[in-house]
C-alpha cells in the first residue's frame, strides 16, 4: 500500500487527487490536507467582486465528495517539514495544524510516501504598508471572502453616485511593485467599467490601471505579439486599444508601496514618487511563499534543501542575466531534487526567474511582475505529477515519464471584459509557450504565432462562462469528468 | 498610434449569431492550441 499526501486544495491540489483516485487502486491511500472546508473555483471570483455571482455559485464543499470518492480529507494546514522523519517517526512526515472540529489548533504528523506541495500562494498583504482587504477603501477578489466584500464596497460607491451628484475614482491594478495575476486585475477592471454603464453612474467616475508592467498587456509573461483578426498586433497595443475605447486611463511600470485611506503610493521606473487617490481600489496583492521550515532526522534545519521561497523544484536556478535565459531554465516533472518522493505543481513550486524582464526604478528598486502561473498550467502541471507518481507506484520504483515544461506548453487566457448574457465581453488569447522561447521563435516574439492570438466579443464571454460551468462540472468529479481537458 | 475599435468592429463583436459561429470557432481554437504538446524542453 502506498500513502499519497496532497497538501492544498485548490485547482492543483484537487486536480491531483482526483486523478490519483481515478487511477489507482482502492488498496493505496490518497489524502488531502487543506486549511479550508471548500473548493472554489477562483477565476469566477471576479463575476462574485460585481455582484453578478454569489459565492455559493463557485464554492463546494470538499468532504461530502471526497467521501463519496475514497479519498481522505483533513482540514489543517501544513506548518513544518519532515522528509526523513524524526527519532521517533521513521516515515516522512508532515506536520500539521488543525483547522476546524475537535481538534482545532492541535497538531499532528501526517505520514506519507509520496507528497504532493500544492499549497499555492500566500497572499501577501502585509509585503505593501497599508493593505489589507477591506480597509483603507482598498480591496481584493483573490478568494470569495474578499470578492464579496469588494462588491459590497462597489456597491456602496455605485449607491451613492445615484443619489448624489459627486464624482469618484476607481483605481484598480497590482499593489506590490512585484506583484502578479495582472490579468485578475485586467479582468476586474473591465467588468467594473462595465457595471458602472449598467447602473448609470460611469460617466461620474474616472477609472485609472496601475500596474507594475513596463508596457500595457505583459501579464507577467513579457507581452506577447499577436494575430488578431488578419492584423499581427503586440498585447501592448491590444489593451491600449481595449482601454481607450473604455476611456480608462492606465499607469505603467509603477510600484505600490504604502496605502493609506484612499490613497496609493507609489514609485515609478523614472525613481519619481507619486501619489494616486481613489474612493474604491481592488489591488492584487504580492504571491509570496508560505515561509514553511523543513527539517531532518537529526532535527536540523534543511529549509533550503526545499524551499526558495516556494518549493526548489527541477528548475535551473542558476542566476543569470535576463538574455541569457533559456525556456531549458523551466521545471519540466516539478520533482524536489533532494527529495524524489515530493512534488510541487502549480504555484507552489519556485520559478528559476521572471518571465518578463526585471526592470528597476533609478532608485534601484525592482518593479516588474513575477511569473503567472494560470489556472491551465496549475491543472496540467498537477495532472502529470499525478501521472508519475501513478507509474512510480505501479512499477515500484520513481518514473518521470510524463513532463510538462510551461516552455513548451499553450495556455489559454479568457478575460471577462463584462458580465451578461447578451452584453457581456471577453478578450480571448492564447499563448504558446507560456515561457517565450527566444530562439525557436525568433522573428515573433518567442512564441508561435499561428497559436498566440487575440480575439474581442461576446462569444469569449459565453467561453469564459462554459469554462466556469464545465471547470465546476469536472472539480466534482461528476460522469466523465476526466474528459475535460485541463 | 493607438488602434481604435470602429463602430462596425463593436456591433460585430456583440451580434449573437456571428458571436456564436465565433463561440464555435474559438473553443477548437483553444483545445487545439493547449490540449496538446505539452512536453518537455531538455534533451
Ligand atoms: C481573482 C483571480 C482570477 C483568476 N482568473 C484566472 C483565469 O481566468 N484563468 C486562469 O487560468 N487562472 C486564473 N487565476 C489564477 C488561478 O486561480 C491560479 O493559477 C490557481 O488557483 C493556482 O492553483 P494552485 O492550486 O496552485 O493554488 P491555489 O488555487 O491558491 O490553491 C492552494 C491551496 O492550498 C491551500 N493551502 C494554503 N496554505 C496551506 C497550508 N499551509 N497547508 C495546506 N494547504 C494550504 C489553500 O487553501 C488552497 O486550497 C486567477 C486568480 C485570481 C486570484
Amino acid at each position: 500500500m502506498t500513502k499519497i499526501v496532497v497538501l492544498g486544495a485548490g485547482i492543483s491540489g484537487h486536480t491531483a487527487a482526483s486523478h490519483l483516485r481515478r487511477k489507482l487502486s482502492k488498496k493505496h491511500e490518497v489524502l488531502v490536507v487543506s486549511p479550508n472546508s471548500n473548493y472554489q473555483w477562483i477565476p469566477s471570483n471576479i463575476w462574485v467582486g460585481i455582484g453578478r455571482m454569489n459565492r455559493e455559485d463557485t464554492v463546494f464543499p470538499l468532504e461530502p465528495l471526497y467521501k463519496r470518492k475514497g479519498i481522505g480529507f483533513i482540514q489543517a494546514k501544513v506548518v513544518t517539514f519532515h522528509p526523513e522523519g524524526d527519532s521517533d517517526e521513521e516515515m516522512p512526515f508532515v506536520m500539521v495544524e488543525y483547522t476546524s472540529g475537535d481538534k482545532k489548533g492541535r497538531q499532528g504528523k501526517v505520514t506519507y510516501d509520496f507528497l504532493i506541495n500544492a499549497t499555492g500562494p500566500k497572499l501577501a498583504f502585509d509585503m505593501t504598508e497599508g493593505l489589507l482587504p477591506g480597509t483603507n477603501k482598498a480591496y481584493s477578489v483573490c478568494t470569495y471572502d474578499h470578492a464579496e466584500h469588494a462588491w459590497a464596497g462597489l456597491k456602496a460607491l455605485i449607491e451613492k453616485l445615484k443619489s448624489s451628484d459627486e464624482r469618484a475614482k476607481i483605481l484598480i491594478g497590482t499593489g506590490h511593485p512585484k506583484a502578479t495575476c495582472q490579468g485578475a486585475a485586467f479582468e476586474y477592471i473591465l467588468n467594473v467599467e462595465k457595471e458602472l454603464v449598467r447602473y448609470g453612474v460611469r460617466n461620474k467616475v474616472d477609472i485609472t490601471w496601475l500596474s507594475n508592467e513596463y508596457l500595457l498587456g505583459d501579464f507577467g509573461m513579457d507581452g506577447m505579439l499577436l494575430t488578431y483578426g488578419k492584423e499581427v498586433m503586440k498585447s501592448s497595443e491590444m489593451v491600449e486599444m481595449v482601454f481607450t475605447d473604455r476611456n480608462i486611463r492606465w499607469i505603467a511600470g509603477a510600484g505600490i508601496t504604502k496605502v493609506e485611506e484612499g490613497k496609493a503610493h507609489y514609485e515609478n521606473l523614472a525613481g519619481e514618487y507619486k501619489t494616486e487617490e481613489f474612493d474604491f481600489a481592488m489591488l492584487i496583492p504580492a504571491f509570496s511563499g508560505h515561509g514553511f521550515k523543513a527539517y531532518d532526522k537529526g532535527n536540523k534545519d534543511i529549509t533550503e534543501k526545499l524551499f526558495k521561497g516556494f518549493m526548489v523544484v527541477d528548475a535551473d536556478y542558476t542566476p543569470r542575466p535576463y538574455e541569457e535565459w533559456t525556456v531549458q531554465d523551466w521545471p519540466e516533472t516539478y520533482q524536489n531534487p533532494s527529495y524524489p518522493n515530493i512534488f510541487a505543481p502549480g504555484i507552489a513550486f519556485a520559478p528559476p526567474h521572471s518571465i518578463s524582464k526585471p526592470r528597476k526604478s533609478k532608485n534601484g528598486t525592482d518593479i516588474f511582475p513575477s511569473p503567472p502561473r494560470t489556472g491551465m498550467p496549475s491543472g496540467i502541471t498537477a495532472k502529470l505529477v499525478a501521472d508519475n507518481i501513478i507509474d512510480s507506484v505501479k512499477h515500484g520504483k520513481i518514473s518521470l515519464h510524463h513532463k510538462g515544461s510551461m516552455g513548451n506548453m499553450g495556455a489559454a487566457c479568457i478575460a471577462s471584459a463584462g458580465y451578461g448574457a447578451f452584453q457581456g465581453n471577453g478578450i480571448s488569447m492564447t499563448t504558446f509557450p507560456i515561457v517565450p522561447d527566444y530562439k525557436k521563435y525568433s522573428k515573433t516574439g518567442g512564441r508561435d504565432i499561428q497559436k498566440t492570438f487575440g480575439d474581442i466579443g461576446l462569444a469569449g464571454h459565453w467561453v469564459k462562462l462554459s469554462l466556469h460551468y464545465a471547470f465546476l462540472y469536472k472539480a466534482k468529479m461528476k460522469p466523465f469528468w476526466w474528459l475535460i481537458p485541463e | 498610434m493607438t488602434h481604435l475599435i470602429s463602430k462596425a468592429e463593436k456591433a460585430k463583436m456583440q451580434n449573437p449569431f456571428i458571436q456564436f459561429f465565433k463561440f464555435v470557432w474559438l473553443n477548437i481554437k483553444i483545445i487545439g492550441i493547449v490540449g496538446h504538446g505539452h512536453g518537455g524542453t531538455r534533451k
